[in-house]
């Protein structure tokens, strides 16, 4: 902007902001206040140590419209860590506890939740590996449970 | 919440995502800002991190589709680097937008409802403005430049000034 606007010019400067609210849709709008209802209490939220989509270079795949390689991702919070890759609508998995979560023998549980739609849910087999079909795009986050081990990840968009 | 609902539109369209990518990048901000409500205790932090929140995220699903890579640091030159200040100048302009409307929300009732009424679209007759206001057809342009003088002398406005060289 250059120099003071005049009346006219704030004006029309007005009358963009006032449209971009109107813009709006409904359907964000809805989907907006729907996010108040999951909010958790004290769930301490485990870190997200990798994704893929964030490696420089991660989307440079010459000649190919679909990207190429899987996204993948990897969460961590106290004992469990959480390794996720994503092809298509397949996801694979892998649960891994380390320390005194190590000691426990249940199989893990879990859980992909989307704020719109039912929760898919998987059992990790005795090696901590599970897979999940039909995982189509969206926003999504995990739960996993094993033995009173629990991690909830942060929402991320596959 | 549903103030700052245009300014993650504006920066969701600046980076030209489809519309149902579009919805999961607002919808995700959403959900990580009721992750972080605990944490953000400061509201004049919110208006920047939503801002950030949504650039990131953008980028992020950009990336993840295959369309863009990140920012790599090492290579400020080329596309990127273009890319980079065209959505630095949206941003801008998204968030002058959103101090333009925090702006005329500070203002009185009445004179808040006269400037959307004259900014209506269509275009409201001064007849019919008169009327509903009360006021005199002639009084209607001197009442706007009052109710834009008190509008320039409002916070968010003088922050316009500053974050617009």
């Amino acid at each position: 902007m250059t120099g003071p606007l005049d009346d006219d010019e704030l004006m029309a400067l007005l009358g963009e902001a006032v449209a971009e609210e109107a813009a709006v849709s409904d359907r964000r709008r809805t989907a907006a206040r729907a996010a108040l209802t999951w909010r958790s209490v004290d769930a301490e939220l485990a870190e997200l140590l990798h994704d893929s989509a964030l490696d420089a270079g991660a989307a440079v795949r010459s000649g190919s419209d679909e990207g190429g390689e899987p996204r993948t991702l990897s969460f961590g919070h106290s004992g469990l860590t959480l390794e996720v890759e994503v092809e298509g609508e397949t996801l694979l998995g892998q649960v891994i506890a380390a320390g005194e979560a190590a000691s426990v023998t249940e199989p893990a549980s879990v859980m992909l939740e989307r704020p719109d739609a039912h929760a898919l849910s998987a059992e990790a087999d005795a090696s901590g590996f599970f897979r999940l079909e039909g995982v189509h795009p969206g926003t999504v986050r995990f739960v996993v449970e094993q033995g009173g081990w629990s991690l909830t990840t942060p929402w991320v968009m596959l | 919440m549903d103030r700052f609902l245009p300014l993650v539109d504006a920066i969701i369209r600046g980076h030209r995502l489809s519309e149902a990518d579009g919805d999961d990048v607002s919808q995700t901000v959403w959900l990580r800002l009721v992750e972080h409500l605990g944490d953000l205790r400061e509201p004049a932090a919110l208006p920047g991190w939503i801002r950030t929140t949504t650039r990131n995220e953008c980028l992020r699903l950009l990336a993840a589709r295959g369309r863009v890579r990140p920012v790599d640091p090492q290579d400020a030159t080329g596309l990127d680097a273009v890319v980079d200040d065209v959505a630095g100048t949206d941003l801008l302009a998204a968030e002058s937008r959103q101090l333009l409307r925090e702006a005329l929300a500070a203002l009185p009732e009445a004179r808040r409802a006269l400037l959307l009424l004259l900014l209506a679209d269509p275009p409201v007759g001064y007849e019919e403005i008169s009327r509903r206001f009360g006021i005199p057809v002639g009084s209607i342009g001197p009442t706007r430049a009052r109710a834009l003088e008190q509008l320039r002398r409002t916070p968010a406005l003088r922050r316009l000034v500053e974050v617009t060289p």
